[in-house]
């Protein structure tokens, strides 16, 4: 057990999350307790920041050894890999922690609310040692827990009937994901006997090729569960809209990250790479991925079921930088390499921290407004300024502009698919170079997704009632969202803050690797380019000029009216017509009968968008599975006769057996 | 060997470019008089191509294959598809069962694959890949153009479009065909051509369109 | 290369907008047979714009007088990185294209929310067609430079006109003109000309960008305008640095400038007259048809990307 300023910091996390807040929470009954359980968590978090960001920028590997008190092996290790995504869980979880002090002491009664806190710690505690598990009892362990936490938050909140179906579809989901990582990961027994990380490492070199395919394959499927590729990507839409709104941030900001961690760790680590086909698979999978994720985030009116669709597409593009590593690495160009694991990392990253900005600030505006339908927003942003100015940060974050860290991480992913084509190999010459244009085509539609959801919402005049009279976030909320944006904007002027140990990072998981000079270049730049940006803006807001209020005009029409705007459904229904072969929506259109068919009194239209996936690639599997069961019970026919016959058969083909063996 | 003679040795390889931008632009044509313009364009195309071989090998004969090229496909069939399609009153529209995004698709993905054909050919031919590969796709596209294209005029076109693609990998692979067979295909397509205008006028007489979609109606 | 002639270039780039425009506006005219205004013309309304009073609708939000300085200031920046005289340019060693592309995409996020936040339907109308258009011209745009970077080995802009200037004039490569073609329907259609958008249309239903600054008026007007004219500007001189750059000033000599700006100025002049000669000749495509157009660009650009690989073999 290596000790040490991280590694008491480390387990002072562990403690404190895991048996502290929560006996404090549940034991306590003033409100003084409670307050100091939020402040220790506070602490807690802070303190793991600490551990997890000496881990990563230095060299310290703290481990700690619970073993003796459980059955198999329990081995917590901080490697670099782990630091940094500890440090992503801690950094984004204090601006999400302060939100939620507000969020939930205004939407929660006293009994659920400690619950609710007692299980945020939990997730939180089990995020963190599935990124720091050093075997795969650990792994697992935190894994499953993860999924059961969160869903016990979803249904503290509400369990109507619809919530618990969605919730139903989420645990079975990701319980057959966990069961593609347990195969994966046992597939590995037989060469290293334990589950160790060390063992499974060594292992991973003496693994015959069709082993190591097969556990590619199955840990490509379960994290992708996880993650959220489609098609596996069902239950995100259904599960992150209707959790509170900072479990939301936690779960898209975080919680998808530990997915993307334990397929690095498999790839990587583990394998050493992967099949030589792993890389265009993965890169086909992410594509598709991308490109459906932001064109289904793009017909969407519910604002955190956009974000949820939105978080679709992110993985899609971590997922191409992440492809685009293994084919580089299966190419033996170690440099180019440790550029796209740089770039796909950086994204994790930088998603964590604006997906959960935009995820908090749908919740700010559900307290607000009391409506996260974008269809009923509108004018908030002269109602809720700073919420406005933070969201807009975080808009133009997801959209990849520049100055903002969603732009450098996707630059650098642009850098590194051009570097494919100084490879030798015709195949990865023509298909990286062209996932630009795949990657181009997926920032368009994002940027104009976050027009609509920014501009329907905040900007413009208020649609309804809600939004008429919204208020202003509390000023903690206020203070967790300007967090995350400060978050945002700083890595996008000075990316080298984090990109430095990053590429080291890459460097260590792809052996022969240089510091991909891009990765220098771009450091270098943007803060000239930020600086001119800003100067020249300001000057020209600066300059001097008469303004005279005076209403839009109307066409000679007394005033607008709110309903004469566009709304969010119309906005994307260019985008929607052209890309229909994508939506298929049902559409019904119901006139109610009068006398004269010229003259109805009403038209009810119903427009209904289930994703193709549903119809096609569910329904017949799970038709399939039940025409299955219904099948094999037809053997259980209850008459004493069939079961003799059973046993009579199975002795006469054991005997046949018998015979033909010798 | 003098500027012209540079200019004809890369007139062969630079010029097949504009030949893929014919196949692209023909791939999203609408009207039939753009589709007839792009024809006589790369037939002019061609016609370069030919003097170009004429000023290279010095052949006596390939200046008269090119000027027959030229009276012929650059001049004479144009005009002719213009006179039948104002007199047959047929509507402009090209009638494509492909929307133009999937046809620039189908003929770029047609231009891969001729490169992806001609490669080890070209090696062995001494020939440059630019030039076949255009060849190769101009036959294919001709064939694309014939299933895609309903009305029967441009099926008529897909067919000399797929004859300039034939006519152009010979020109390619002997430098210069004898005169002799040269004209004995330009006769062969001419009484297609006739054949095919005059039935052409028959079932537009008899059935006022021109359609062949709606010509299966006619099946027993 | 000097700080001085980098930064006149940038200038160039900015103050020479309103020229080309006032150009392209006089041959067009001409070519209908009209008179036409003077090329001066565009000076004159930014003079008279940035002077006049301005109306601001009580019911927006910040994001509407901060919306035009933001768009003018990356439109201007933008222009910082593409070489003219020289081949280098303020910001063109270090920043590629992807981030000239991406500032472009900045301009284009704000504009689009401060038409959506003048609160009448017209800006709606051009931010939705924007966000259509746009996002189909993504692709194409930076698949075509893509080509042009992977031939080039570069992905700077300075490195890709180096290296362009070093090729022979007569070796027309089969990347080049398809790249060429794609980049040209992309810069019709990102700059608002015709057949994808109007810019002399009156007719609200007609119009993309126009819609979108329908609201604005005085000199967030006038910086809105003149952003537009900026983007024109570099585009064309974009086109001009990559496809055509012999001519540019090389070396430390002081008087290569005169005549590399000259050059420039006659490439200038023909591309302002293809695109007067396709505005005045070509209709306005119908806005469904828009996607095809650009359907059409991302298959001539993924074409020029697959060449790069056949080329080299």
């Amino acid at each position: 057990m290596h000790m040490g300023a991280s590694g008491a910091a480390f387990a002072f996390l562990l403690a404190v999350l895991g048996l502290v807040v929560p006996l404090l929470l549940l034991a306590g009954r003033r409100t003084a307790t409670q307050r100091l359980a939020l402040v220790l968590l506070l602490a807690a978090v802070s303190a793991g920041c600490a551990a997890g960001a000496a881990g990563f920028f230095g060299e310290t590997t703290p481990a700690l050894d619970f073993s003796r008190a459980t059955p198999f092996r329990f081995l917590l290790a901080v490697d670099r890999l782990s630091a940094f995504f500890l440090l992503l869980i801690c950094a984004v979880a204090i601006p999400v922690t302060l939100f939620a002090v507000s969020y939930f002491e205004r939407h929660q009664a006293e009994p659920r609310r400690r619950w609710t806190w007692v299980f945020f710690s939990w997730f939180l505690l089990s995020m963190i040692v599935v990124v720091t598990a050093a075997t795969g009892f650990a792994f697992l362990i935190g894994w499953e827990l993860m999924t059961l936490v969160s869903a016990g938050l979803i249904l503290i909140e509400g369990d109507a009937e619809e919530r618990r179906h969605n919730v139903f579809i989420y645990l079975l989901m990701m319980h057959a994901g966990a069961a593609a990582v347990l195969a994966a990961f046992l597939l590995f027994l037989p060469v290293s006997h334990t589950l160790d990380l060390d063992a499974m490492r060594a292992a991973g070199m003496a693994l015959p090729a069709g082993v190591r395919a097969a556990i590619f394959l199955t840990a490509f499927a379960g994290f992708g569960t996880k993650a959220g590729l489609i098609p596996l990507h069902l239950w995100l839409p259904r599960a992150h809209p209707i959790a509170p709104s900072p479990v939301s941030a936690l779960m898209s900001g975080i919680m998808l990250k530990t997915a993307v961690y334990g397929f690095v760790r498999f790839a990587f680590d583990l394998l050493g790479g992967g099949p030589w086909w792993g890389g265009y698979a993965v890169l086909a999978v992410a594509a598709v991925t991308g490109v459906l994720g932001i064109l289904y985030a793009l017909a969407e009116d519910d604002l955190k079921r956009l974000l949820a669709y939105s978080s679709v597409e992110n993985i899609g593009i971590i997922f191409l930088g992440l492809g685009a590593a293994l084919v580089f690495a299966a190419h033996h160009a170690a440099t180019a390499a440790a550029l796209a694991l740089a770039a796909a990392l950086f994204h994790a990253w930088n998603h964590g921290f604006f997906k959960s900005l935009l995820f908090l600030g749908a919740g700010a505006i559900a307290d607000g407004a009391h409506s996260v339908n974008l269809n009923e927003l509108g004018g908030l942003g002269r109602r809720m300024p700073w919420t406005a100015a933070a969201m807009l940060a975080g808009s133009c974050a997801i959209a990849g502009l520049p100055l903002t860290n969603g732009f450098v991480s996707e630059w650098l992913m642009f850098r590194s698919f051009l570097a494919g084509s100084a490879l030798y190999a015709t195949k990865a010459q023509v298909i990286l170079p062209l996932l630009v244009g795949i990657l181009g085509f997926m920032g368009g539609l994002a940027a104009a997704c976050f027009v609509k959801a920014h501009g329907t919402a905040f900007l413009g005049r208020p649609r309804s009632a809600g939004a008429e009279h919204a208020e202003e976030a509390p000023l903690v909320m206020r203070a967790g969202l300007w967090l995350l944006a400060a978050g945002c904007l700083l890595f996008g002027i000075f990316p080298g803050l984090v990109l430095r140990p990053l590429v080291a990072l890459a460097g260590a998981l792809l052996p022969g690797a240089g510091v991909p000079e891009e990765t220098v270049s771009i450091a270098h730049i943007l803060p000239w380019v930020g600086a001119a940006v800003a100067a020249i803006s300001l000057a020209a807001l600066l300059l001097k000029r008469r303004t005279r209020p005076a209403r839009t005009w109307a066409c000679g029409l007394p005033a607008l009216s709110s309903r004469m705007q566009y709304t969010s459904t119309v906005f994307s229904k260019p985008i929607r017509f052209v890309f229909a072969r994508v939506y298929r929506p049902d559409r019904k259109v119901e006139r109610l009968p009068v006398d004269t068919p010229y003259f109805p009194i009403s038209i009810l239209y119903r427009s209904v968008r289930t994703t193709s996936f549903e119809k096609s690639l569910y329904r017949p599997f799970v038709d399939g599975v039940v025409w299955m069961a219904r099948g094999l019970r037809r053997m259980q026919t209850g008459n004493i006769q069939v079961y003799l016959l059973y046993i009579f058969l199975a002795l006469v083909s054991l005997l046949a057996l018998l015979r033909f063996q010798q | 060997m003098g500027l012209v003679g540079i200019a004809g040795g890369k007139v062969l390889s630079s010029f097949s470019v504009f030949l893929f931008l014919t196949i692209l632009l023909l791939a999203v044509a609408r009207r039939i008089s753009t589709s007839v313009l792009l024809f006589s364009l790369q037939s002019a195309v061609i016609t370069a191509e030919v003097l170009a071989t004429a000023i290279q090998e010095k052949l006596a004969e390939a200046w008269v294959v090119g000027l027959l090229v030229l009276v012929i496909k650059v001049v004479a069939i144009p005009r002719a598809f213009f006179v039948l399609a104002r007199r047959l009153k047929t509507v402009r529209d090209v009638k494509a069962s492909t929307t133009p995004t999937q046809s620039v698709f189908i003929a770029a993905l047609m231009i891969y694959l001729s490169y992806a054909a001609v490669h080890s050919y070209g090696q062995a031919m001494h020939v440059p890949d630019d030039a076949l590969a255009a060849a190769v796709a101009l036959i294919l596209t001709g064939a694309f153009l014939m299933v895609s294209r309903t009305k029967a005029i441009m099926q008529m076109l897909g067919l000399l479009v797929l004859e300039n693609g034939i006519f152009l990998a010979a020109l390619i692979t002997t430098f210069g065909m004898p005169l002799v067979i040269e004209i004995g295909i330009f006769f062969d397509i001419l009484m297609g051509l006739l054949l095919m205008g005059i039935f052409t006028f028959r079932i537009s007489d008899t059935f006022d369109h021109l359609d062949a979609a709606k010509l299966r109606r006619l099946r027993g | 290369m000097s700080l001085g002639t980098a930064i006149a270039q940038a200038l160039l780039l900015v103050l020479g907008a309103p020229l080309v425009r006032g150009t392209i506006a006089l041959l067009k005219a001409r070519l209908q047979r009209r008179r036409g205004a003077s090329i001066w013309r565009p000076y004159a309304d930014l003079f008279k714009l940035f002077r006049k009073e301005e109306l601001v609708p009580p019911t927006s939000s910040f994001i509407f007088r901060a919306a035009p300085a933001v768009l003018f200031a990356a439109t201007v920046c933008a222009a910082a990185f593409i070489p003219v005289l020289r081949p280098s340019a303020l910001l063109a060693a270090r920043g590629d294209f992807f981030l000239l592309i991406y500032l472009l995409a900045l301009a284009r996020f704000f504009l689009s929310l401060g038409a959506l936040d003048g609160g009448s339907a017209f800006g709606g109308m051009g931010a939705s067609r924007e966000a259509l258009v746009s996002s189909l011209a993504e692709a194409p745009l930076l698949l075509g430079l893509a080509a042009v970077a992977i031939l080039a080995r570069r992905a700077d802009l300075a490195g890709m006109v180096a290296w362009t200037l070093g090729q022979n004039v007569f070796d027309i490569s089969a990347v080049h003109i398809l790249a060429f073609t794609a980049l040209a329907m992309v810069t019709l259609a990102e700059t608002g000309r015709m057949p994808v958008d109007n810019p002399t249309t009156h007719l609200e239903l007609t119009m993309i960008h126009e819609g979108m600054v329908l609201e604005y008026s005085g000199p967030s007007l006038a910086l809105v305008e003149w952003a537009a004219a900026v983007k024109l500007h570099l585009m064309l001189a974009l086109l001009i640095a990559l496809f055509c750059p012999w001519g540019m000033a090389v070396g430390n000599a002081g008087w290569g400038i005169a005549p590399a700006a000259l050059l420039y100025i006659l490439k200038l002049g023909i591309l302002m007259g293809v695109v007067s000669v396709i505005e005045s000749a070509v209709a306005k495509l119908r806005m469904y048809l828009v996607p095809d157009f650009l359907g059409v660009a991302s298959a001539v650009s993924a074409l020029a990307v697959i060449f790069t690989v056949l080329v080299k073999r």
